[in-house]
């Protein structure tokens, strides 16, 4: 970083910080805590590894998500990210529990009486195929079912809250 | 752990593996893939250090979770397990806003039953309410009959008139 004051992540390294420094975009000497976390959880070296085989315009989001697993891992040492991961898989499950018994009551009110439009069932059964499809493309292991932690997640239903 | 079957992250890390090895419990020599995720992404120092700060009967949950997230990482090496919770909160929303359309919908229908019950009172009210009237109308055959809408059914006057004068005095004329 030329004459300027080294990132964070040198000064925690205590070394020079190169012109190219590949923490310095993401790693700004105003908040060391960010870096910190990081390396205390992943480890520079690995961290520098992983963001050498990104794209650019990648790492910045790899960073962030990097930053929230770490922060995750300390505040619950022993589910981290999975703690979230499973506190919500519970809620989808009870939404989806909640949606087929609000279907099946659309299903009498069909089958009393016949005439209504039956665009809205297909609309709503493909959601419910559709969120049982994704858990399947996650390969989502069987035991994030157990009991879980739910220190990480905030405020689940705001997506900004994953990068603050 | 046997003292001659080292645990894959001894095996990976090409040293001796100890009775009282940190990592063996958890990360056994049948699965080497386990710990190479694991040593890529946390590292070996690391995630020894994570799982001796914790107590015993948690460390074998802390090292599955980290494996997740590990492989999770190198499954998505932009996002990791975050692009999970991203997934799994825009399926919470989506569901959120289908269970809302369909409790509109049922609300919808519930109305329209009400509405259609209460169609069906009103009407079977109507129903009850001519069949009064015609039981009322024939009650009042009498004076029906003197009144000034007598013309109007000219054959049962004339039969009535004719049984009764035919009759009333036992001549017939």
């Amino acid at each position: 970083m030329g004459g300027s004051s080294p990132c964070a992540s040198c000064k925690l390294l205590r070394r020079r910080c190169a012109k190219d420094c590949i923490f310095a975009p993401y790693f700004p000497s105003d908040d060391p805590h960010k870096f910190a976390i990081v390396h205390k959880v992943f480890g520079a070296s690995n961290v520098s590894k992983m963001l050498q085989e990104l794209p650019v315009h990648q790492r910045a989001d790899a960073v962030s998500s990097l930053v929230y697993e770490a922060n995750a891992r300390v505040r619950d040492p022993v589910y981290g990210c999975v703690g979230a991961i499973s506190f919500l898989q519970n809620q989808v499950s009870q939404l989806e529990m909640q949606l087929a018994v609000a279907q099946a009551e659309i299903l009498c009110f069909q089958m009393q009486e016949p005439n209504l439009p039956t665009h809205q069932i297909d609309q709503v059964d493909k959601s419910f195929l559709l969120s049982n499809n994704n858990f399947d493309d996650n390969n989502i292991p069987q035991y994030l079912s157990f009991a879980s932690s739910s220190n990480v997640i905030q405020d689940p239903l705001k997506k900004e809250s994953l990068w603050t | 752990m046997s003292h001659s079957t080292r645990c894959a992250a001894c095996k990976s890390l090409r040293r001796r593996c100890p009775k009282d090895c940190a990592l063996a419990p958890y990360f056994p020599p049948t699965n080497p893939q386990r710990f190479a995720c694991v040593h890529k992404i946390f590292g070996a120092s690391n995630t020894t250090k994570m799982l001796e700060q914790l107590p015993l009967h948690l460390r074998a949950v802390a090292a599955d979770c980290m494996s997740f997230e590990a492989s999770s990482r190198v499954v998505d090496p932009v996002y990791g397990s975050v692009g999970i919770i991203s997934q799994l909160q825009e399926q919470i929303i989506e569901a959120q806003s289908e269970l809302v359309k369909t409790k509109s919908e049922i609300a919808f229908h519930k109305a329209q039953q009400q509405l259609q019950q209460q169609q069906l009172q009103q009407q079977q009210m109507q129903q009850l309410q001519m069949i009064h009237a015609i039981a009322q109308e024939d009650e009042d055959w009498p004076s029906w009959f003197s009144s000034s809408q007598q013309d109007s059914f000219p054959n049962v006057k004339l039969f009535e008139d004719y049984n009764y004068s035919n009759t009333f005095c036992g001549f017939e004329f």
